[in-house]
């Protein structure tokens, strides 16, 4: 039995980085989802080999450790309202960026750094005023960084 | 009584204050106003404690042993103090410059309340929950502004640390199962006898938790973006609050939970922080921009920290409590000064960097002393070299982005000064951080109490 849960839990730590390691950001939630079901499954197994479980059992009977079937309804809880957060995050993300490719976000990343880099440049030979900290990749329209 | 009300505080007005909208002046310095009576419970509560005593309180009046223990001693009771501190700081900066999201000063309050719940349990899985409570409210925080950066910043934050978190979970999980327990000293006591590889596997889940929340070298790769990107409130809050988590973590679990771990992994950690100090240093040179360099900075000053654990014993672990003090209090000065433009505030950043670099006047001078103490105290010339090396390369970097920043001629380029307030409040915060360089005496005799109480869980 430990040793199902072990490769249960271990499958699915291995399925859910595979998946965390994915550009697409949808599938890199479902990876920390999965994850997140692991340390479940894994709390639980650290619960077995003590007998039955604690409802119904006849008195006098071996009685299995109750308390991290709490801890997991506890984890659970926790794992749903994280996912549930990082999905919205996600979900603002492609309304904002257009796209859930972690590297379309990165090449909105990359235009900031030219944009930085431009700025040092006109900082160096004093050219001008030099634009505001922090502001071009910001304002740049959503295709600013699609190029690459 | 005193604990239960430290946590009460920030716990119901933070629940209340995310239901109103944080955008209105009232509202957001309530959350300030919530924040400074948190800080004061919990300055009484370190008044109480700092003499090894302990403040403890077992939840729904349970017997010791079946309901949650809540324990304050002098080491959680100062970071506590220090993050709701940095939180204050933080919120009176924006709540001062005009809040820009409904829900920011209610996550700041719930963000306290997490981080007071956590640094005060003596329960592994209840760390766990207010962990989570701190983490979550900082997931959103981090998004806060709503621009591309903030967004890019937020998701890669979230989905690191979240990762970060489940491995902590599955370390929980791991040490139920070998010690059966979850209260801290049953822990402690058990794992003397468990198998020893298990032990180290342990060890090894909590130290990846936690480095991935401090940003140390090799779990560094979210921070630059995430810090670079938030807004410098924001910022300062992840490194002066969140980041505590991590330290605090790492002195807790490492020195009273897997003592004989911690003394294995010793030549290991000092490696790893020596090579936090120098690779922060060095990218933090070749940055521009000065919240990525600050970013840089963070995760070379968090090498620091590690480097005092590493080597251990007391005076290490001393340089280690006040030097992730001092630190905090240094990042939430820098980024809150870089966030602000006008009279007073090239000051303000100028002590800040004096104090990261460890130079006399300033806080940082005394953390960097307890450092060069055990740099000696092991009896390292390396490390006492390295350590030099380091405070050389903050001192070159701050000090470009000083002149970068506010050596600037041209006056366009510098922008309109940020309301007075604001600056008084930086101006405030470099002046605690050089009263605290002045006189040292609180600071190093508390970090003293908080290594003996640290220490005093472990030997019976």
């Amino acid at each position: 039995m430990i040793l199902a849960f072990a490769l249960a839990a271990a499958f699915l730590f291995g399925s859910g980085a595979y998946l965390l390691l994915k550009r697409d950001l949808i599938r890199m939630v479902a990876g920390i989802m999965l994850i997140s079901q692991c340390a479940v499954v894994t709390i639980i197994a650290a619960s077995l080999g003590r007998g039955r479980a604690a409802i119904a059992v006849a008195p006098g009977d071996p009685v299995s450790d109750p308390l991290p079937q709490a801890l997991a309804l506890t984890a659970l809880v926790i794992g749903l309202a994280t996912v549930a957060l990082l999905l919205a995050l996600v979900h603002r993300a492609v309304v904002v960026f257009r796209t859930a490719e972690q590297d379309r976000l990165a090449a909105t990343e990359a235009a900031h750094e030219a944009a930085l880099e431009r700025e040092r440049r006109a900082d160096r030979e004093e050219v001008g005023p030099a634009p505001e900290e922090a502001g071009p990749a910001e304002e740049e329209p959503a295709d600013g960084g699609r190029a690459r | 009584m005193l604990l239960s009300i430290a946590l009460l505080v920030p716990w119901v007005s933070g629940a209340l204050l995310v239901a109103l909208d944080g955008r209105r002046r009232a509202v957001a310095w309530l959350a300030v106003v919530a924040l400074a009576a948190n800080l004061a419970v919990l300055g009484v509560l370190a008044a109480e404690v700092s003499t090894g005593g302990v403040a403890q309180v077992v939840t729904g009046g349970w017997p010791v042993g079946v309901g949650i223990v809540l324990r304050a001693d002098a080491l959680g009771v100062a970071f506590a103090a220090l993050s709701v501190l940095v939180l204050l700081a933080a919120a009176a900066h924006e709540a001062i410059g005009g809040v820009r999201s409904r829900t920011f000063p209610g996550l700041v309050v719930l963000l306290s309340a997490g981080l007071t719940g956590l640094f005060v349990t003596a329960d592994v899985f209840s760390f766990y929950v207010f962990f989570e409570l701190a983490m979550t409210a900082s997931y959103a925080l981090s998004a806060y502004g709503g621009k591309r950066r903030q967004l890019r910043a937020a998701l890669v934050f979230t989905a690191v640390n979240l990762l970060g978190s489940f491995i902590f979970l599955l370390s929980v999980a791991g040490a139920y199962r070998v010690t059966g327990a979850l209260a801290m000293d049953q822990v402690a006591q058990r794992l003397l006898t468990v198998n020893p590889n298990a032990a180290v596997l342990i060890a090894a889940g909590f130290f990846t938790a936690f480095s991935v929340k401090l940003g140390l070298f090799p779990f560094h790769f979210w921070l630059p973006t995430v810090y670079a990107g938030a807004r410098p409130a924001v910022a300062a809050i992840l490194s002066g609050a969140v980041a505590n988590i991590g330290s605090y973590g790492l002195l807790r679990f490492g020195v009273a939970l897997f003592p004989e771990q911690l003394r294995l992994a010793g030549v290991a950690l000092v490696v790893l922080g020596a090579a936090s100090i120098v690779y922060g240093g060095v990218m933090a040179v070749a940055r521009g921009d000065a919240a990525e360099m600050l970013a840089y900075s963070a995760i070379g000053q968090v090498g620091y920290v590690l480097v005092a654990l590493g080597v251990g014993g007391p005076v290490g672990l001393t340089a280690a409590v006040l030097y992730s003090a001092v630190n905090s209090l240094n990042k939430a000065l820098l980024f809150l000064a870089s966030g602000v433009r006008g009279a007073l505030v090239a000051a303000a950043f100028a002590l800040g960097a004096l104090s990261v670099a460890g130079v006399p006047p300033a806080a940082g001078f005394v953390g960097k002393l307890e450092l060069f103490r055990t740099g000696v105290v092991a009896g390292s010339a390396a490390l006492v070299v390295l350590l030099v090396v380091g405070s050389a390369l903050s001192l070159v970097y701050l000090f470009q982005v000083y002149q970068r920043r506010f050596w600037r001629a041209d006056p366009q380029a510098v922008g309109a000064a940020s309301p007075l307030a604001q600056r008084l409040l930086t101006a405030a915060l470099a002046l605690l951080v050089l009263a605290l360089g002045v006189w040292p005496e609180p600071l190093l005799a508390f970090s003293g109490h908080a290594v003996e109480a640290l220490l005093a869980g472990n030997s019976p």
